[in-house]
């Protein structure tokens, strides 16, 4: 379940980094519990709950007997994958003795601790004693996440309006300034001057919308994770501890209760430090009139939480609000939010394209390669142009990237069909199309090289000329404008030079 | 003159024209200035050629129209709508709104089940969108299809139009804007916007109110509403012309299809009568809008009272038609025309009706029914598929008015064609059905009966033999039932003008497939024929096997570099031809035909440029026609093409676009056309969904068009698409098609070889650099015919014999035709005429010849 592309992007980040930040990271119960969680295939997650109470390493070979024959391939990446997270050691192969492997101890301790719980080490949070503000519920909270994370999607799809314009004033201004210089070092955007926000998206950035929230929400992390390291990398000159306390900070929160006050005192320097940033990301909520206290956001405590893979942009945030009527209907969220997570979007054979959604970010991620042409309430209708996707591409936007955007939103209706006539879901005319689009664009080669002109002479442009021809690197020549074109140039050079010694 | 000639005699000048132009205007009307004008010059110089004046009033006519129609878009009226939307402050605008500019509709609120409800509309353009997977999906799309314009209809989704002329059309068929807004009102989702409610009452509550009808050859102005007719006769123009004597205001009762039956449909009169009811009085009010099973019931059922609604009329003499259908139109009613044919005694009855073993399609059926509504019939288009039983829906049309019919086609191939299949179809006399083309100029026997002619014969005014002109009284000395109009899209306003205006008739049915026209000139038959009455769905009479399934797509050829090069640098004329020419092309369509040909299909290549047209033939060595190949060829060529198994490609220059009836096609390929003619595209794709093997298990008809890469072929191609693909027909590209190049005979596979053609084609055109592109309708140039070519004959009709030498083959019926015949005899010149003239058969069709001969003496 949790295989999919989000943790990829987890994992090789963990998986750079050395054996020590691993034996610091699992010091703390929460990160042992969450990397436990999230990171591990089924088969793995049984070979760590077979060794966790076994007094003594296991012998490889008896692995053996647990793994069916056939299941040698999942065994070995479950194996590989336990060792790259440094979660089991093994022993070298030798003559002597048979392999043998066993959990780390840190991780043993600490996974042993998580669940039998006990200690002094508060890896789950502690909660606060203060008294909670009334308003504070979990609906509360969710829409609060809602509209931060959202706000980061429409900067990325470029579709914040300026302050003085959508009169409902449903979007304020955007993230924060350093969330958007997070998202341009990223290059999920970048700095373009003719759209209304001053920046476009990327490619990149089409692949993180193309993302469900969680995966969302862990790239910005591990971007924001990277940031700070190089910052700190370049003030010290060193690898530093604070990274390992911000992931595992991260990963705590992952195991924190929705709706639940938590203690900011009990933080240290670091992790405090780390508190506006997670509020900008909408990951925790920090009452104003009482900042001694933290609440976790749906988007934190489901960090490492493998429910939401099927979720994507919008509708990802549709399910996780989804039990949150006053929430949605203030943001026009209608009742076709539940079709709107089994998909929305039918495309016809003749390019017209309607999507059953009311969610603005869709509708506008829509926008980025449909010529959007009507909207009713819970509908929008547009057309795949040869200009809308040409604009798209223009983004960096890939036509494979908008096909399976596409594909994974196809309405139900669409499927259907596709399915009592044994056709492709979308229409396979419209997604040549989109192909050939994206083709026309690619019709020019480049290649790399030097261009000669303004010879002295005529009789300079023909030998040099000719020369390059001889030796191979004449890509292309004028004779009517003395003009050449070499692909490299040392020959040229030295061709050139004994000439002028000659003379 | 016949003494019910309904039109007013005299007053042909230039004034009066302007105002009959507006008055010609929404209805099944009759232009009847037009028929004073003409009657005015006299019968006698009908003939003559179309004189200056004529023209000039023309141009007035059309512009007037123009007019008209702009009138009745709604545009206009869009602003004044936008003042009582609610203002900006009021609607809900969020971070998606921009993207929409000023057509985020979200603001209008659903109702609560709107999940049951499968229409959504724009009120600023009046576009609806249904769903067709909603379960009332089915009733929606009836109901739609009789107010509303088709615009998109693929698979899930489908987009219609409300419009001026589709809410006239909806009224003409007996409904009420009452029963529209309710009808509507029940299938949104939202609730029916203000704005769009009061478009629909401004565009209907005037139209249909009053109707002018012929009864018992008298005219009568009639109306439901009593006070309407109290305020014409206030009016002092209507006022006075009235008929006295004749007793005040008549009242009656409204005609309810009594016992109208159109034959041919499955039941008898019962189950039929409540059809046409169905259509007659759409919605009724009441039934609970909340209730969704009973919805469309409620829609149907009838109101006893509305059963026997009293209709007012009084009347008017012969003479003052035409000024009172003015007025009225000044006074805001315009009239509309029925034709009463069952009681009309004067004009005698025909003995026609349709073989007891004939059944129309339900498709067909509804069709009609929009036609004869309420037992009277109203005059309009009916848009259906190639292939679709057009024929057949004229053909019942004529049995259920049972009086005199004239045809009007575009061919003499299809005059035949029209006469056969009503000999086929119904049991009228032989003797009944007569013909008038140049050929052949017979009138039927009894008092009454069919004509079948083409439109040239009836408008072509230049001088005409003794025999043309006697059967032309003839025509214009009588009183028609009904005027069938085959393909009606092709022809002018002005030609329909002359025709309308030179043969009277008491309704006019419009057949068509394609009722579009690139220059927008269509709008203008609404005016002139009426509104039209229905269109089908192509995608669902394929799905339902009654046309075939086509599979279409379009080959990208690219263009080799030097024939690029000269295309880049040519004129435009010489760019068509290049990439006509293109051999990549050539090869393509010699894979296809090939691919074809051994699966057993009989394939027809189109080409608009007769060069390559030939070209290709030639080389390919297969049969064509083109405008300039003789009656007697064409038929030899064709029987071929049906019987022989030998000859399965057929090449076919733009003439075969309309009208040609090959069931035996199955695949056809495009290797050049004209321009972005959506028309054409679906024209010509029409010519393979009557494929007779359509109903074999898994068959499909293909449908390619070969366009050059990189030139204006591509752009124009995806324009003609554009109809089609809005009907729900996808186009496949196919930019490499698989082992081309292993293909048998591969023709100018060396570049050398490609040079050579290149030269060729340069050479062979040079000189005949005039524009030779026929004209895109049979009719571009009204009183065609010149250059020494006797008159009153269309196109290919009983032309010189030619031979299929090239050097005799690049002619066409115009004059343009011949100027780049004598350039490719220049070109050719080397070659000699060998083998030309003669008895007019090429080496080939010797050779064709030879072969059918064979086969026979084999058989």
């Amino acid at each position: 379940m949790s295989g999919g592309q989000q943790s990829y992007q987890l994992s090789e980040y963990l998986e750079k980094l050395p054996g020590t930040t691993f034996r610091k990271l699992y010091q703390q119960p929460s990160t042992a519990f969450a990397i436990f969680r999230r990171m591990l295939p089924p088969l793995a997650k049984v070979f760590v709950q077979a060794l966790l109470y076994m007094p003594s390493p296991l012998l490889l070979s008896e692995l053996d007997v647990w793994v069916r024959a056939e299941g040698k391939m999942q065994r070995d990446r479950a194996l590989s994958i336990l060792r790259s997270l440094h979660i089991i050691q093994i022993t070298p192969p030798g003559k002597d003795k048979p392999q043998e492997m066993q959990l780390t101890t840190n991780f043993k301790n600490s996974l042993r601790l998580a669940l039998e719980g006990g200690g002094s080490h508060n890896s789950f949070g502690v909660p606060s004693t203060l008294p909670v503000a009334p308003r504070i519920d979990i609906a509360h909270l969710d829409g609060y996440a809602r509209k931060k994370w959202e706000d980061i999607l429409h900067y990325v799809v470029n579709s914040v309006p300026a302050q003085n314009d959508g009169g409902g004033g449903v979007s304020g201004g955007g993230p924060k300034t350093s969330v958007k210089e997070l998202l341009l070092i990223g290059r999920l955007v970048e700095r373009r001057h003719d759209t209304q926000a001053g920046v476009g998206i990327t490619q990149a950035g089409f692949t993180f919308l193309l993302q469900e929230a969680n995966a969302q929400v862990w790239t910005l992390l591990l971007l924001w994770l990277e940031a700070a390291d190089r910052a700190k990398g370049e003030a010290k000159g060193a690898a530093n501890t604070d990274s390992i306390d911000m992931l595992s900070f991260l990963f705590m929160l992952a195991s924190l209760e929705l709706g639940r006050a938590y203690n900011t005192g009990a933080l240290t320097e670091t992790r405090r430090n780390m508190l506006p940033h997670l509020v900008d990301f909408g990951l925790i909520f920090i009452p104003r009139e009482d900042t001694r206290q933290y609440f976790p956001t749906r988007l934190a405590t489901t960090l490492t939480s493998s429910a939401s893979s099927l979720r994507s942009v919008s509708s990802g945030f549709n399910a996780a609000t989804a039990n949150n009527p006053g929430d949605a209907s203030s943001l026009g969220t209608t009742p076709e939010t539940s079709a709107a997570s089994k998909g929305s979007v039918i495309i016809e054979t003749n390019y017209r394209l309607y999507a059953y959604t009311s969610s603005p970010l869709q509708i506008a991620v829509l926008g980025l390669f449909t010529q959007l042409n009507m909207r009713f309430a819970g509908m929008a209708t547009g057309r795949l142009t040869r200009d809308s996707i040409r604009r798209a591409i223009g983004f960096g936007i890939t036509a494979d990237q908008i096909i399976s955007y596409l594909a994974s939103h196809a309405h139900d209706q669409m499927v259907r069909a596709a399915a009592a006539t044994g056709r492709p879901v979308l229409p396979p005319t419209v997604v040549d199309q989109i192909r050939l689009w994206q083709l026309e664009n690619e019709r020019m080669r480049t290649s790399a090289g030097f261009l000669f002109k303004d010879f002295d002479s005529l009789e300079e442009y023909v030998s040099l000329s000719s020369y390059a021809d001889e030796v191979g690197v004449l890509v292309w020549r004028s004779d009517k404008k003395r003009m050449f074109y070499a692909s490299k140039i040392e020959q040229l050079r030295d061709y050139l030079k004994s000439r002028k010694k000659a003379e | 003159m016949p003494p019910k000639r309904k039109a007013a005699p005299g007053q042909g000048n230039a004034t009066k024209a302007g105002r009959a132009s507006a008055m010609s205007t929404p209805g099944p009307a009759t232009p009847r200035s037009l028929d004073s004008s003409m009657m005015s010059d006299g019968d006698d110089d009908f003939d003559e050629d179309v004189t200056e004046a004529q023209r000039e009033r023309e141009a007035l006519l059309s512009r007037e129209a123009d007019d008209f129609v702009n009138k009745f878009t709604f545009k206009g009226k869009r602003l004044q709508g936008q003042d009582d939307e609610p203002a900006g402050g009021g609607r809900r605008a969020d971070a998606a709104t921009r993207l929409f500019k000023k057509r985020d509709f979200s603001y209008l609120p659903l109702k609560p089940d709107h999940q049951n409800r499968p229409l959504w509309i724009d009120p600023d353009s009046c576009t609806v969108v249904l769903e067709r997977f909603n379960p009332l999906a089915e009733q929606a799309t009836d109901f739609l299809i009789t107010i509303a314009e088709p615009k998109s209809r693929p698979t899930f989704l489908h987009e219609y139009a409300l419009t001026p002329h589709s809410l006239y059309a909806a009224v003409s068929v007996g409904l009420r804007p009452r029963d529209i807004i309710n009808t509507l009102e029940r299938f949104l989702k939202t609730s029916l916007p203000d704005v769009v409610r009061r478009k629909i009452e401004d565009h209907t509550k005037s139209f249909g109110k009053v109707k002018l009808v012929l009864k018992h050859n008298k005219y009568f102005v009639e109306s439901v509403d009593a006070e309407v007719l109290q305020t014409l006769l206030k009016d002092q123009v209507i006022g006075s012309l009235r008929v006295h004597g004749s007793g005040d205001i008549t009242t009656s009762y409204a005609p309810t299809m009594g016992g109208l039956v159109i034959p041919g449909t499955q039941n008898a009169a019962g189950v039929h009568q409540a059809n046409l009811r169905q259509a007659e009085k759409k919605p009724g009010e009441g039934g609970d809008a909340s209730n969704e099973a009973d919805l469309f019931t409620a829609l149907n059922e009838e109101d006893d009272d509305d059963d026997k609604e009293a209709v007012h009329a009084f009347e008017i003499s012969d003479a003052d038609v035409e000024t009172v259908q003015k007025r009225c139109l000044d006074i805001g009613f315009p009239i509309l025309e029925e034709y009463d044919f069952r009681n009309d005694d004067v004009n005698p009855n025909l003995e026609i009706d349709l073989r007891p073993n004939t059944q129309i399609r339900p498709y067909q059926e509804k069709s009609l029914s929009k036609m004869f509504g309420n037992g009277r019939a109203k005059s309009g288009i009916i848009v259906l598929p190639c292939g679709a039983g057009k024929t057949l829906v004229g053909i019942t049309a004529a049995c259920t008015i049972k009086k005199g019919v004239i045809v009007l086609c575009t061919s003499s191939m299809s005059v035949v064609q029209w006469r056969q299949e009503f000999l086929k179809w119904s049991n009228i006399n032989p003797d009944d059905v007569a013909i008038f083309t140049a050929e052949s100029k017979q009138k039927f026997s009894g008092s009454t009966g069919i004509i079948v002619t083409t439109y040239s014969m009836v408008t072509n005014s230049r001088e005409r033999s003794h025999d043309s002109k006697k059967m032309m009284d003839f025509l214009r000395g009588r009183e028609w039932g009904l005027m069938l109009l085959d393909e009606v899209h092709v022809v002018p306003a002005e030609m329909f003008r002359r025709v309308i205006s030179s043969i009277k008739s008491h309704s006019k049915l419009g057949l068509t497939a394609t009722l579009l026209r690139e220059d927008d000139k269509i709008s203008h038959l609404n005016f002139l024929i009426g509104p039209k009455l229905y269109e089908a769905n192509w995608m669902e009479l394929s799905q339902q096997g009654h046309i075939a399934k086509v599979q279409c797509a379009e080959v990208w050829c690219p263009m080799p570099t030097e024939f690029y090069d000269e295309y880049l640098r040519a004129n435009a004329r010489m760019r068509r031809t290049l990439y006509a020419m293109n051999p990549r092309k050539f090869q393509a369509c010699q894979y296809l035909i090939n691919y074809h040909e051994a699966r057993g299909d009989k394939i027809i290549v189109f080409s608009d440029e007769l060069y390559s047209l030939k070209q290709y033939a030639l080389k390919l060595k297969k049969v064509f026609i083109y405008g300039g190949t003789s009656q007697n060829e064409r038929m030899q060529v064709l029987e071929n093409f049906q019987h022989n198994p030998e000859v399965n490609t057929l090449f076919l220059s733009k003439i075969g676009d309309t009208s040609l009836d090959l069931p035996e096609a199955t695949c056809l390929i495009q290797i050049s056309s004209h321009f972005g003619s959506r028309r054409q595209e679906a024209q010509r794709l029409g010519r393979i969904l009557r494929a007779k093997r359509r109903n074999d298990e898994g068959f499909n008809a293909f449908f390619y068009s070969l366009v050059s890469k990189d030139t204006q072929e591509m752009y124009y191609s995806s324009k003609r698409q554009a109809f089609l693909v809005d009907q729900g027909y996808a186009f496949k590209v196919i930019t490499q098609l698989a082992n081309i190049e292993k293909t048998p005979d591969l023709a100018f596979a060396t570049p050398l070889e490609s040079r050579e053609l290149l030269q060729r084609t340069l050479v062979d055109n040079e000189r005949g650099g005039e524009d030779d592109v026929e004209t895109d309708d049979l009719f571009g140039k009204p009183g065609r015919g010149a250059g020494g070519r006797g008159g009153g004959r269309k196109a290919g009709n009983g032309v010189r014999r030619t031979a299929g030498m090239l050097s005799e083959l690049a002619g066409g019926q115009d004059m343009a035709y011949i100027e780049q015949n004598k350039a490719a005899n220049k070109a050719l010149k080397g070659k000699g005429k060998k083998g030309a003239g003669g008895d007019g058969q090429s080496k080939f069709f010797k050779g064709l010849q030879r072969e059918k001969e064979k086969s026979r003496a084999r058989g």
